[in-house]
């Protein structure tokens, strides 16, 4: 017979030890004492989770193609319709780009595309039930990443990086209830808060101007932060889905849908650094091409 | 606690982490993610009883706890897990249990853990709750640790008795 005390001993001191880290983690989070303790998780089980990743990844891709395979003609049918349609805009567009690269560089404006970055592959993802909107990607501060870092994929803004290890960084995505971002209506220039709301599908913008006028369907970008941290400028964050609240109210609300889709998340770039932007030259009236400075 | 119970119950809480946030979350499934871990720490519970139960849902707790891209509350994970692994671990006969019985109260301790997740997150200030999907979470997260349970508890208990015989004399 077993001493039947043993096991309620154990329990009470597991059950203390865990709040007490709980409580030191509410006191200090990455500072705090549990600080090396977390930094060393990261270390140690990233790699694991890396090499489990690399012959995972395979088998995953192809479980969600399999998953995927009924949409696809209708995304081939649609693809189709939208290549007809650009080629005929093609025809137009050559004559409207020379003018535009002739606009920017007047205004000393920056192209997304331009944007330094080191790739990173999304090996890992927290539980749906932690409610975090979170993932992990195989670069760290060995590939130069650093916390918050701006990380894009090729169709927008995906989150920035909040922490990382050696070989992986984690990064908090733009969906997290957490997650806030200065952002900017691409059309009209009005600015705004772009928050997660913890859905996958939608972002909420509190606009600043209450007589702001926004329109469905208009497109968001990052306004920007200083020195590019957290947030680089001009990076494409969503499209206005709906509108909350009238003109004129004191808080004044948008439902953004953000072009990257968070669950179909495979390889996205962590932004070291945004392209040089020139200095702004200036510009006198009646000059027909703009100077370097003096 | 021998060295090759301690070594079998490493083995199998390390793998289980990992590929829950590499393989199972990745895929993200209607609701909850597939709580591999702690269906993982049921059946170590059911084979070696209350306290390698709570030690490996201590352990396993903090694993999830730490590994990126975890960003909660360290020790949340390990708490309830502690507590799972101790309350499953109390039906040590399992020889005498028939799967079904394991099957849901794996399902059960799925669903509290998520709920005690929710409320707990709440009670600490973590704002990312959204208390509209917990229900879903629960039904969810039950559904697939019945699921994952069936196969993993009576082969988790083979491995015990083949590498770990000692723990179950006859």
């Amino acid at each position: 017979m077993r001493d039947s005390r043993r096991p309620r001993i154990v329990l009470a001191v597991l059950v203390l030890i865990s709040i007490t880290m709980i409580l030191l983690d509410l006191r200090g989070g990455a500072s705090g004492p549990l600080g090396p303790l977390r930094a060393l998780g990261a270390t140690v089980i990233g790699p694991l989770e890396r090499a489990t990743a690399s012959f995972v990844i395979p088998v995953r891709t192809y479980v969600q193609s399999v998953a995927g395979v009924g949409d696809k003609d209708r995304i081939i049918a649609e693809l189709t319709a939208e290549n007809d349609n650009l080629r005929a805009e093609l025809d137009t567009v050559a004559n409207d780009k020379a003018r535009i690269a002739d606009l920017e560089e007047l205004l000393g404006l920056i192209d997304v595309n331009e944007y330094v970055t080191v790739p990173g592959q999304i090996i890992a993802v927290g539980p749906a039930q932690g409610f975090a909107w979170t993932v992990t990607v195989d670069a760290g501060s060995r590939d130069g990443v650093e916390p918050d870092m701006s990380v894009i994929s090729g169709k927008g803004l995906v989150g920035r990086v909040i922490s990382v290890s050696p070989s992986t960084a984690t990064v908090l995505l733009l969906v997290d209830a957490t997650s806030t971002v200065g952002g900017r209506l691409a059309g009209t220039s009005q600015i705004g808060i772009v928050s997660g709301t913890g859905r996958q599908d939608a972002l909420q913008m509190q606009l600043l101007d209450p007589l702001a006028v926004v329109d469905v369907g208009e497109t968001i970008v990052t306004f920007g932060s200083e020195g590019d941290r957290p947030y680089a400028p001009g990076i494409p964050i969503g499209t206005v889905k709906e509108l909350r609240g009238t003109e004129g109210q004191l808080t004044r609300s948008a439902i953004v849908e953000p072009y990257v889709d968070v669950s179909v998340l495979d390889i996205v770039g962590i932004v070291l650094r945004a392209p040089d932007r020139p200095d702004r030259t200036p510009i006198t009236p009646g000059s027909t091409s703009t100077q370097g400075s003096p | 606690m021998t060295l090759r119970r301690v070594v079998l119950c490493a083995i199998l809480i390390v793998l289980a982490v990992v590929v829950e946030v590499t393989v199972l979350a990745p895929l993200d499934f209607p609701g909850a993610t597939p709580s591999l871990v702690l269906v993982t720490v049921a059946a170590l519970a059911f084979a070696f009883g209350p306290v390698t139960g709570s030690a490996c849902g201590f352990a396993a707790g903090l694993l999830i706890d730490l590994a990126p891209p975890a960003t909660g509350t360290l020790g949340i994970s390990a708490l309830i897990l502690t507590v799972v692994g101790y309350a499953l671990g109390r039906v040590f006969d399992s020889d005498s249990r028939p799967l079904v019985v394991t099957t849901l109260l794996t399902a059960a301790a799925a669903a509290l853990a998520i709920l005690a997740g929710a409320v707990l997150g709440g009670l600490l200030g973590n704002p990312r709750i959204v208390w509209g999907d917990v229900p879903v979470m629960i039904l969810t997260g039950a559904l697939y640790a019945a699921i994952l349970s069936l196969p993993l508890v009576p082969l988790v208990r083979r491995i015990a008795r083949t590498f770990v015989p000692e723990a179950f004399p006859r």
